[in-house]
């Protein structure tokens, strides 16, 4: 209980996203567009020409932006960078991995979900009864 | 001792009553959160649909990134993180969305009407039936000043991409407000079965000890 991390609470925390272009521009039309006086935006518009590397900064950087709350990452883009994501393990941001245009969402992909899954293994079960 | 003996089972029934409790949150909260994501995954549908339609309309280079606004600005849309204070032994956070700078225009009104309060005591000495006029049509007031703030946040967003948009990109602005809303849901779902499975791990982790 002595080294339970507290959650700051906060008034005014940005969403994050790193996902294609049709994706982060309607986003942003819902207003979550955010750029400060440095011109650091709090979204990554990735296509062909986006490299690995620049995904993996892009996610580090938001993951330890202290006024980012939750990041969207299309599970495609996560897919890429998944050692990443799967050892991301804070209450916040939260990461939560959406569908993306040409991408539909696979639950067996998904990080929280795998986390999860093992429960249900029938290792678990049979261990839970003895 | 047969008070004892009567009482282990007792224990024992609750413990178990209390795991199955930890099992049935964890289901329950990722039973919401598959049923959040197949959600969230139409509303985006609808979304990319519509904004097709608006790139069909308007023409590919009146809606793409290159006329994003590059210039420092905040976001209108914002969330508010709190802390679960009914959870006491785990970090849990609450997800609360600010649309359109939502909340902090209804503590803006709040404060207004609370000092018009006090510029005018007298108005507490009137008919009860005044009264809950007033209050009503305050109310109206205060609700429609907050749609209009909405508005002119939606039509900035929009102004980006021109001063005549197509309605089809009007649309899809709704749409995705809607999938921020099913998204902020889906984390808090996140959150809770986190919170769950941290429980049941945690337990099985002890009964194989």
């Amino acid at each position: 209980m002595a080294n339970r991390a507290q959650i700051p609470n906060s008034n005014s925390a940005l969403i994050a996203m790193i996902a294609d272009e049709d994706t982060v521009v309607g986003f942003l039309l819902a207003g979550v567009g955010n750029v400060d006086l440095r011109r650091n935006t709090n979204y990554l518009i990735v296509d062909s020409k986006t490299t690995v590397k620049q995904i993996e900064d892009a996610f580090k950087e938001f993951t330890t932006r202290e006024d980012i709350a939750v990041v969207l990452i299309s599970q495609y883009i996560a897919n890429m960078i998944r050692f990443l994501v799967d050892n991301y393990n804070k209450p916040v941001p939260a990461i939560l991995e959406i569908p993306s245009k040409d991408h539909p969402y696979d639950p067996a992909h998904d990080s929280i979900l795998s986390r999860v899954k093992y429960l249900f293994s029938a290792e678990s079960v049979a261990s839970g009864r003895r | 001792m047969e008070v004892a003996d009567h009482k282990a089972p007792t224990l024992e029934n609750g413990q178990l009553a209390d795991e199955n409790a930890d099992v049935l949150q964890f289901m329950d909260s990722m039973d919401a959160y598959f049923t959040l994501l197949h959600s969230l995954s139409s509303t985006l549908r609808q979304g990319w649909l519509e904004l097709a339609s608006a790139r069909h309309s308007m023409g590919a280079y009146r809606v793409n990134t290159v006329l994003l606004d590059h210039t420092s600005h905040s976001a209108a849309t914002t969330l508010l993180v709190t802390q679960d204070e009914g959870k006491v032994d785990s970090v849990e956070p609450r997800f609360t969305l600010c649309k359109w700078g939502s909340s902090s225009n209804e503590k803006f009104l709040g404060e207004k009407q609370s000092s018009q309060d006090q510029l005018h005591p007298q108005l507490r000495h009137r008919g009860s039936t005044q009264l809950s006029e007033e209050k009503t049509s305050s109310e109206n007031k205060a609700s429609c000043e907050i749609d209009d703030q909405v508005q002119k946040g939606r039509s900035k967003s929009l102004s980006v991409f021109g001063t005549l948009v197509s309605p089809k990109l009007r649309s899809a602005q709704l749409s995705f407000e809607t999938a921020l809303e099913t998204l902020v849901e889906m984390a808090n779902a996140r959150s809770e079965m986190l919170y769950a499975f941290d429980k049941v791990d945690k337990k099985l982790g002890d009964g194989k000890e």
